[in-house]
């Protein structure tokens, strides 16, 4: 059973505007946006942690004094020269920010795109649709 | 997610009254098919929740009338169906969001195995002997063999460029099904907000009515 945040409006804050095709159209690209934007966030956490390591790798390389260094691909370690290292983490973190960058301008768009949605479903159902995070 | 509408007072009410007429409902609910609250289908054969745009004609398309209560509890049936459903993806998905970068892993091994191979070099690794050893060892790239694990005990010998070939068209393939499992869970999402709304819509509507009876019999 879904619940309805267990609220219930007094009389004069009813509102009667019929629920037509179109918002529901609308409160579904909410939800969907919703779902999206709490999925972007997880993600960039993810990717700015694993850019964390790339970095703290690469200053730790830096630190090094030219000696052989192991290379973790996949599940196993393989040895490589500071400069092949150094290379492999440079590309692993512009790849990374990349896909950061990304990220954070889908989140400023779903933000927009709710807003603008929050505006006119505010404006029709006013307090009977309640739009915000719990 | 945060679109609970609540359209005048559409709380835990739905819920008493459709327990309470449960089980007298249970023959009438039968009445009450998939078809009439579905309409459609999307590429998978996912049904869609009927939007209503008249509840009142809604139900009086049933013969006899459907009772808010009789529609209520289908849409609530409805509702639990797709929200098992909307699992059953999520599950899904996690199970693609683990395989892609495995496959993504693989790829990037046989490429730095082909890179050594035309370098000349040897590749030098300690490769996971068991769970906690590390054993170390000198590949001789030369060959340019690697093995792929195709899963059932099996293992195949492949060129670097052939097993480059079958890893990419692997992750191609699990790419496009990672992106219909997406698809369909923004599709469900959508059926299950539709019902929700459905459910609180004809809620209010049986208040509303109710009322205007009230209203004119005290007349």
């Amino acid at each position: 059973m879904p619940d309805a945040d267990g609220m219930i409006l007094s009389k004069d804050e009813e509102n009667d505007a019929e629920v037509r095709r179109e918002d529901q159209d609308r409160i579904n690209e909410f939800g969907r946006l919703n779902a999206r934007l709490h999925e972007v966030r997880d993600e960039v956490k993810k990717l700015n942690n694993l850019l964390e390591k790339i970095e703290d790798a690469s200053t730790e390389l830096m630190m090094g004094n030219g000696d052989r260094v192991m290379l973790r691909l996949g599940e196993a370690m393989f040895e490589a020269t500071e400069d092949e290292a150094t290379e492999f983490c440079e590309i692993e973190m512009e790849r990374h920010q990349k896909m950061v960058d990304k990220l954070n301008e889908e989140e400023a768009d779903i933000l927009e795109q709710q807003s603008g949605l929050k505006k006119l479903l505010y404006g029709r159902f006013g307090k009977s649709i309640n739009l915000e995070e719990r | 997610m945060s679109t609970s509408v609540s359209t005048g007072g559409a709380s835990t009410a739905p819920e008493l009254s459709a327990a309470r007429q449960a089980e007298a409902d249970e023959e009438e609910v039968a009445n009450i098919s998939l078809e009439s609250i579905t309409e459609g289908k999307n590429e998978r054969g996912i049904p869609a929740t009927k939007f209503l745009d008249d509840i009142e004609l809604f139900a009086n398309s049933f013969n006899p009338p459907a009772s808010s209560e009789l529609l209520i509890g289908a849409y609530s049936d409805l509702y639990s169906k797709f929200k098992a459903y909307e699992q059953q993806l999520e599950q899904k998905r996690a199970t693609y969001q683990e395989k892609l970068p495995e496959i993504e892993k693989s790829i990037s091994l046989v490429r730095h195995l082909k890179s050594k191979k035309d370098a000349d070099e040897t590749v030098i690794t300690r490769y996971n002997l068991a769970d906690t050893i590390y054993s170390k060892a000198e590949v001789d790239c030369s060959q340019g063999i690697v093995n792929l694990w195709l899963g059932a005990n099996v293992m195949l010998e492949y060129t670097y460029d052939e097993a480059l070939e079958l890893l990419i068209s692997k992750q191609l393939v699990a790419q496009n099904d990672y992106k219909e499992v997406k698809e369909d869970l923004t599709f469900t999402r959508n059926q299950i907000i539709t019902s929700e709304v459905n459910i609180s819509r004809i809620y209010n509507w049986d208040v509303r009515r109710k009322r205007e009876a009230k209203f004119a019999g005290s007349k």
